[in-house]
């Protein structure tokens, strides 16, 4: 065959491949780019409420909305929108790395006002253990057993990992751990140091963080319930321990003003967080292993989700605002333990 | 002379048996062991999960964009490439060297440094932001960024492959046509662009290899974003992030063989090329 | 007569910098700049903070479990290289020309697609992986073993195809000589054959430790990113911007870079001293 002649065909099987490659970009008619930022863990759930939403934009507007979506740990997808990501929604894990999004001037408008103080979901830090729970984990006072090996990711990238230590360091203020005595912070201090030293990897966020545990590494992952629960839904066998004493993890979801202006985003977007406090996207949530905030969703899922003993909020830290200074700053107590732990290594 | 002349043993002994063994065991175990896996991994649900996988609209889009890059940069490298393999050949000027050496940088950042190196440059927090912003240019965690880092990483493989090829070129033939009247440009493309053709697929083929295979670099700068900067590497990644295993494998498998069809397709058209001249087959066992 | 005034029309050629301008432009936009602003934002807090940041425990064990891996690479592939293309081309037997073919494919198969062909083989998951966790107590997947597997598979074609023609263009005349003078065949090896590969091998080892050094795709799927156990330095990079510490990504990034242009450098010398093959 000709040398030109092979030429073309490549050519034309190539023009053929791209066509056919061009996955519903096409537009036709009124349509709409969002674009999401969201934290690991609830992915399941969004790429399952994304659909119905575009149902619901559809029938209520005529505009079809194309979402785009990224997740990463909470806090590095932060730093990513601070650094250029145009994200038009965040759905993170805590309220300090929406703050830092609203201080960096990217969100002007007050996100907590409203029915909700702009949490659209909640969580509780609870640990997965293998199958038949062989290491008899029952409590926190077991992290700090020799010989336990444990798994939490980085506080330092990871706001599941923070949400881990506040769940730990609050039951021992709160005198709920064996051993501990209540309102003694150089007792819970230790407690923290003896399980941040029984901790052998510390990874970049909650979902790196289960998906080591599942590939054979540790005794127990310090996580969300919501992790557990997605992993068993998919098959995994590990089972999920509930302490008597807990935090609850609250995940807001906020508007980014800067973005949605310059994008002419901002109906929707608003629309879409609206809708994600509506039954059915709870309901969603609910089914992908997360505590809800709409009453009626959660009143319907709770043979799902176990009250805890003892409960608590970041409020009894004195908000997160005092908790990134007091624990997670330079001078904070988790700082201080983990050089510990690393120099003691 | 073939090789069973050449060599003076006709009867292999059982030293070299083993040794052949050995290597037919390697080659086995490290090459097409994983392979057979992926296929086997790929199609352990059968055929159907396979097909929906590899039709779905996110591996679509993603591949869409891998071969939308890939292209670009196969056409800016066809020109750049070639002009500046041709310029460090036949031209001499004070710097050469130096520019000559900088070529090779690529090949020594790996994937990440060059996505991170981006970042600085383009990111929100760099010098030239406030400059892109009102251009209303975004460069990192969009497509151009994805762009850019796969044009870095391939930079040197078209000019390496071009210039011994242009060192080679038969200058009597340029000569000629010059003494018969030729412009520069006829000489160019009748006399000098066809010996460079061989040259020239190579060195595309392996440029197009590569930015189908990139993921370090496209992920640091692209971010993964689902729908703007996930390119096919980046999509098998999320999905086994997102344990969903079969999709992971069946999109693997395709791009694999994708990869190897290009090789395959190179071939092919060097045949052509080859089979015109009379000269020996190359050394190259390929 | 004619090619000096060719010769000279070429060199004075002002129109030549029509061509010469985009391509030192595109050359030093694409490729300088970035290289030199990592440099700048690695050390922008002078070399003590540089010291520091490499020296922490992760980032320290990360650029040495880079380094040790990367050697026991190159040493599998220099030795196994060596002896896949010694009976690539003195040997004939059933099935060679297919084999041959086969050892092109880890050039052509993009190195995230390698990373999950080892994990489907040998991760923990599955009954190979169970049987050496149980049997002997070894695992390949997450674990070191791992790394250096995906990388030897990544690199092998570099070390086999650097020798093999070297090995193809060999006067064989000094090798039957001493066969009739009654060495050895291993004699013979080792003293005229081998001399005359040492260069290429070397090269293509070279070569392929460099490649190594930056591996990311396949390391990060086949081995995780388990900080203190697999996370090599590129991984170690690549978690440190997602964490925002841009001096250790930086720093670290230097790092890399100096050892994959140093290695690159010196086979780039030996190459053009002793003028090996291609």
């Amino acid at each position: 065959m000709k040398y030109q002649t092979k030429i073309l065909i490549v050519c034309m099987f190539l023009a053929i491949l791209l066509a056919s490659c061009d996955g519903g970009g096409s537009s036709t008619g009124d349509e709409v780019r969002l674009v999401l930022g969201a934290y690991t863990t609830p992915r399941e759930a969004y790429n399952e409420i994304m659909p119905k939403f575009q149902e619901y934009w559809l029938e209520e507007t005529g505009q079809r909305v194309i979402f785009d979506a990224s997740y990463l740990g909470s806090g590095a997808q932060s730093r990513a929108v601070i650094d250029g990501f145009e994200a038009d929604i965040v759905a993170l894990s805590l309220e300090a790395d929406v703050t830092r999004i609203q201080q960096a001037g990217l969100i002007t408008h007050d996100w907590k006002a409203g029915e909700y103080n702009g949490i659209v979901t909640t969580s509780i830090v609870s640990f997965a253990v293998r199958q038949g729970n062989p290491k008899n984990i029952q409590d926190w006072d077991d992290l700090a057993k020799t010989g336990i090996e444990v798994l939490t990711p980085n506080p330092l990238m990871s706001g599941g990992a923070m949400w881990n230590v506040l769940g730990l360091y609050g039951a021992a203020l709160r005198g709920q751990i064996d051993g501990v005595p209540a309102d003694d912070h150089t007792a819970a201090e230790d407690f923290l140091r003896q399980v941040l030293t029984n901790v052998s990897v510390m990874d970049q966020n909650a979902r790196d963080s289960i998906l080591n545990y599942e590939r054979g590494i540790g005794d127990l992952a310090i996580t969300y319930e919501n992790e557990v629960l997605v992993g068993r839904n998919s098959g995994q066998k590990y089972e999920l321990v509930i302490p008597t004493s807990t935090i609850v993890i609250e995940n807001p979801v906020a508007v980014v003003d800067a973005n949605v202006d310059k994008h002419g985003t901002r109906d929707v977007a608003e629309a879409f967080v609206a809708f994600l406090y509506t039954r059915e996207a709870q309901d969603i949530f609910a089914r992908h292993g997360l505590r809800v905030v709409n009453p009626e969703s959660a009143a319907a899922s709770a043979a799902l989700y176990p009250e805890v003993e003892d409960l608590f909020t970041v409020d009894y830290f004195g908000g997160w605002d005092t908790v990134m200074v007091d624990y997670f700053g330079p001078e904070g107590i988790y700082t201080r333990v983990i050089q510990q732990v690393y120099r003691g290594e | 002379m073939n090789k069973k002349q050449m060599g003076f043993r006709k009867k292999k002994s059982l030293a070299e048996w083993l040794l052949i063994l050995l290597v037919v065991a390697f080659l086995g175990v490290l090459i097409i062991g994983p392979i057979i896996s992926l296929i086997l991994g790929a199609f352990d649900n059968g055929l159907m999960p396979v097909l929906r996988s590899i039709t779905s609209a996110g591996f679509r889009r993603s591949l869409g964009l891998t071969l939308r890059i890939s292209i670009l940069v196969v056409v800016i490298q066809l020109l750049l490439g070639t002009m500046i393999a041709w310029m460090l050949v036949r031209h001499n000027f004070p710097g050469k060297t130096i520019l000559n050496g900088f070529v090779d940088v690529p090949f020594a950042v790996s994937g990440v440094v060059v996505g991170y190196m981006l970042l600085l440059l383009f990111g929100r927090t760099s010098m030239l932001f406030p400059f892109l912003d009102r251009m209303g240019w975004r460069i990192a965690f969009a497509p151009p960024g994805i762009f850019l880092a796969t044009l870095f990483v391939c930079f040197p493989f078209m000019i390496r492959e071009m210039v011994p090829v242009i060192e080679n070129l038969d200058r009597q033939q340029e000569y000629a046509a010059a003494t018969l009247g030729a412009s520069g440009w006829t000489r160019f493309w009748r006399v000098i662009f066809p010996q460079l053709r061989s040259g020239i697929i190579y060195g595309l083929t392996l440029t197009i290899a590569r930015t189908f295979g990139e993921f370090g670099a496209v992920l640091v700068v692209g971010g993964g974003i689902q729908g703007r900067t996930e390119t096919a590497t980046v999509y098998i990644f999320r999905s086994m992030e997102e344990r969903r295993f079969i999709e992971a494998y069946s999109a693997a498998l395709l791009l694999g063989i994708f990869s190897v069809l290009i090789v395959l397709i190179s071939d092919w058209l060097k045949s052509s090329l080859e089979n015109k001249k009379s000269t020996a087959r190359l050394k190259n066992p390929k | 007569m004619n090619l000096a005034l060719l010769r000279r029309k070429e060199r004075r050629n002002p129109g030549a910098w029509i061509l010469r301008l985009p391509s030192i432009l595109f050359l030093i936009l694409v490729v300088i700049i970035p290289v030199v602003v990592i440099f700048q934002d690695g050390l922008r807090e002078g070399f003590d903070t540089f010291f520091y940041q490499i020296n922490l425990p992760i980032a320290r064990h990360a650029i040495i479990l880079t380094l040790w891996t990367s050697t026991l690479m190159t040493i599998i592939n220099a030795v196994m290289g060596l002896i896949t293309a010694y009976v690539f081309v003195r040997f004939d037997f059933p099935g060679k020309r297919l084999l041959n073919a086969i050892v092109d494919l880890p050039m052509a198969i993009p190195s995230l697609v390698t990373g999950i062909m080892l994990v489907i083989l040998y991760g923990p998951q599955q009954t190979l992986g169970v049987f050496l966790m149980e049997r002997f107590g070894f695992r390949i997947v997450f674990a070191s073993p791992g790394i250096v597997m995906a990388l030897v598979f990544i690199t092998l074609p570099f070390v086999v195809r650097t020798i093999q023609p070297v090995l193809e263009d060999l006067d064989q005349s000094q090798e039957r000589a001493a066969a009739t003078l009654g060495a050895s065949p291993w004699r013979i090896f080792r003293k005229v054959v081998l001399p005359a590969l040492v260069l290429p091998t070397l090269g293509g080892s070279l070569m392929s430790f460099s490649r190594a050094v930056g591996e990311f795709s396949a390391i990060v799927i086949v081995a995780g990113n388990i900080p203190l156990r697999t996370q090599t330095a590129a991984v170690y990079v690549f978690s440190q911007v997602e964490a925002e510490n841009r001096l250790g990504a930086s720093a670290v990034s230097i790092v890399l870079i100096l050892i994959s242009f140093s290695v690159l450098f010196i086979a780039n010398t030996l190459h053009k001293r002793w003028g090996a093959h291609r």
